[in-house]
């Protein structure tokens, strides 16, 4: 099931499918780290708080209107 | 000295780079802006052998692509004729994510040190690194150790001689061979046409290519000039998902450089703390935030006594030492005006830097340990709408204790831009002393009333912040540069308390020649300017200047008495009561007054209903609050912003809207008393 990266409840784990935007989100999201095959764990989605996810070591919070548009499959 | 080498620390956010940098060069910093550049630029210099390195501390980013001036300038100093060498720094314990630095600067030739940071954290974390291969496999020098540790450095001095006794360039070709050979192949080689075949200057020609696939708009123009508008316009266009596809090859090679190199040897502990699971708790975040904020608040005033003990005994035992100086046929007159001016502004510059230290120090270590990320986090929704970062809530709520301690907390604060964005904004908080000075003449003018008065003044506050961000924000934090949050929470470590404390009290040092100068400079002035020889306040240059310019003054509601008081608030907001003291009551001349030798005459209250009108008395506090803070956060904001001309164009702006406030409210209240 593949869904966009704000709909991963707290506790679930995903693998990143695609992720659009302009040019400066992209390159910014990759520079931190997380790409297309990335696998992630969402530690806490809630609401009017950033993202904040564990991925490749670390834990990184995303804006959540960006984050609308990282698909990922739920594993 | 025989060799002078360029050297540059290049590394992502947290990956001790800034520690690095002052362990190495210590004392020895000139902290600027880049020419015309609102990015901070950080030099310093260390001896090794018989080579001098002058170090350049590069803007911390996550990668070199064109998201900001940062990056642009960074890479434009990688590639600089003149760079020896650059260490690229990478945090052992995530170096996966770390290395996607040298991954983009992979095409750069410029010989490059790798160094791996933080290799106890790694350890810990049952990650064992084969350094020796790792640097087989990059062709390039690799050294492990513990930033803020110096014995840890041996190999690093080491490495740092081979690297320019010999120096290498980074093998990129597996790297480039991933770009040749994956799915969008047939874009690279495209944009393989499209460059130079030699590249330009350092930058390869297939560096170039990738960033032109990145849809990079600073590389674009510069293909554009060579290779045509059109033809560069169209490939641009098309490579819509260019990024995504540089990135994929880009953490390919590193998976592929670190097969072997890196071995988890056991699994990571549980991934959130409790205290993180409450430290960004949807409801518990912000109160701990807050009291965290408070208490690192208090512990800095523990810091801060020593210095405001030591400035608090200048005046009498520097005074009367410099009072025997009569003795030696010295005049009186001299004499004070050295204890006014020499021994008042020592005393200040080193109660200031009592703050600047405390705050340096205390928020320092929250900031090594890696909890303001996690402010950063709880505030980033609230602090958005002011175009600021989570984190510039800490200077903001410092503010209401002092505004130099605000102005200095800025530190933490990333982004250059961000942090004289935030200082603007500090200014805003009514201060300590506001609340000493502003409640007692509330009440005497307006009793009951007096709470009112307060209500007013916190609700200007917001208004006052919510403006000030929009006309500072567009130059100092574009709203087109404005980016949603991306930020890693890193893992907590233990904090350096020695290493801190050492760099801390470094920097205290180096503000307080600069800080004292000024103080100094500003004290003689208003020295000669409320000089008056008969000792009243009329024979003072200030009150010739005062009397002539009320016509004027009344326009903003201030007659010439509570404009000397409220030109006196711009030194400090203690003046206030005791120059109208002076004024009404004769209790001393306006200098000793405004810096705090006279105290306010125990009449005032009766004295200043009598003579000053209700609207005028309104519209005087709130010129004073929202006025330049004091001349200390004057100081310190030159300090954090090393930037006169911000500094000056924030105190005159301070005193326009404090004008066009006290104008407003005057004629306001006229319509009710």
């Amino acid at each position: 099931m593949v869904v966009p990266l704000t709909e991963l409840d707290t506790g679930e784990k995903g693998r990143i499918k695609d992720i659009s935007g302009e040019r400066r989100y992209l390159s910014r999201i990759t520079s931190i780290g997380l790409n297309v095959g990335c696998e992630i764990e969402m530690l806490q989605n809630v609401k009017s708080r950033p993202l904040l996810v564990f991925g490749r070591d670390t834990m990184i919070a995303l804006n959540r209107s960006e984050s609308k548009h990282i698909l990922v499959e739920v594993l | 000295m025989a060799d002078e080498i360029k050297v540059a620390l290049l590394g992502q956010p947290n990956s001790g780079k800034s520690t690095l940098f002052n362990t190495l060069t210590g004392a020895h910093q000139h902290v600027g802006n880049w020419p015309g550049k609102t990015v901070e630029k950080k030099d310093g210099y260390f001896v090794h052998g018989s080579r001098k390195y002058l170090v350049s501390d590069l803007p911390g980013s996550y990668g070199l692509s064109a998201n900001s001036d940062e990056e642009v300038i960074t890479r434009d100093a990688i590639a600089g004729e003149d760079a020896d060498l650059v260490c690229v720094l990478a945090d052992a314990s995530q170096l996966e994510r770390n290395l996607f630095m040298l991954a983009d600067i992979a095409g750069i030739r410029t010989p490059l040190l790798l160094v791996l940071t933080m290799i106890d954290v790694a350890e810990d974390q049952g990650k064992k690194i084969d350094v020796e291969l790792l640097a087989k496999r990059l062709n390039i020098p690799v050294t492990a150790i513990v930033a803020p540790d110096k014995k840890t450095y041996g190999d690093f001095f080491e490495k740092l001689d081979q690297a320019l006794n010999h120096p290498t360039l980074l093998d990129t070709t597996a790297l480039f061979r991933l770009f040749s050979e994956g799915e969008s192949k047939a874009l690279y080689a495209e944009a393989l046409e499209l460059v130079p075949k030699t590249g330009i200057d350092r930058f390869s020609k297939e560096w170039l290519a990738i960033k032109l696939l990145e849809q990079d708009e600073v590389v674009s123009a510069k293909i554009a000039v060579k290779a045509g508008i059109e033809p560069v316009r169209k490939f641009v266009s098309a490579a819509k998902d260019g990024a995504l596809y540089a990135g994929d090859c880009k953490f390919a090679w590193i998976e592929t450089v670190l097969d072997g190199v890196a071995v988890k040897t056991k699994e990571p502990s549980k991934l959130l703390t409790r205290f993180d699971r409450a430290a960004i708790h949807r409801f518990w975040g912000k109160p701990i935030a807050i009291g965290i904020i408070i208490l690192g608040l208090i512990m800095s005033m523990i810091a801060a006594a020593p210095f405001m003990g030591v400035a608090a005994l200048i005046p009498s035992s520097l005074g009367s030492l410099i009072g025997r100086l009569t003795d030696f046929g010295v005049s009186q007159d001299l004499i004070s005006f050295i204890n006014s001016t020499v021994v008042l502004a020592l005393s200040w510059t080193i109660s200031m830097l009592g703050f600047v230290f405390g705050i340096n120090l205390v928020f320092g270590l929250i900031e090594e340990i890696g909890y303001m990320a996690r402010v950063s986090y709880v505030f980033d929704h609230t602090m958005s709408k002011l175009g600021l970062q989570g984190k510039s809530v800490m200077p903001m709520l410092i503010s209401v204790g002092c505004t130099i301690g605000g102005a200095a907390g800025t530190r933490v604060v990333d982004s250059w831009g961000q942090r004289i964005l935030t200082i603007a904004l500090v200014w805003a908080v009514p201060c300590g002393a506001t609340f000493a000075v502003i409640p007692t003449l509330a009440t005497a003018f307006f009793g009951w009333g007096g709470i009112l008065v307060m209500i007013l003044l916190f609700l200007i506050m917001f208004l006052h912040i919510f403006i000030t961000a929009k006309i500072f924000g567009r130059t100092l934090s574009p709203v087109a540069e404005r980016t949603g949050l991306i930020m890693e929470l890193p893992p907590y470590h233990k904090p350096r308390w020695g290493a801190m404390f050492m760099m801390t009290l470094n920097r205290v040092w180096e503000i307080f020649k600069k800080a004292f100068v000024i103080v100094f400079i500003v004290s003689v002035l208003f020295y000669f300017m409320s000089y008056s020889s008969s000792g009243d306040v009329e024979g003072s240059f200030l009150y010739r200047v005062g009397r002539t310019i009320e016509p004027v003054t009344k326009i903003f509601g201030l007659g010439w008495q509570t404009f000397l008081a409220f030109v006196a608030s711009m030194v400090s907001k203690e003046a206030v009561l005791g120059v109208l003291s002076a004024i009404f009551a004769g209790s001393g001349n306006i200098f000793s007054s405004t810096v705090g030798i006279a105290k306010a005459d125990a009449n005032l209250a009766s004295l200043v209903t009598s003579e000053i009108s209700k609207p005028e008395a309104l519209a005087f506090m709130v010129a004073v609050t929202f006025n330049v803070p004091c001349l200390m956060a004057l100081s310190s904001t030159y300090q954090e912003s090393h930037s006169l001309s911000w500094t000056l164009k924030i105190a005159l702006y301070y005193i326009a809207t404090a004008l066009i406030l006290s104008m407003i409210t005057f004629h306001a209240a006229r319509l009710f008393f």
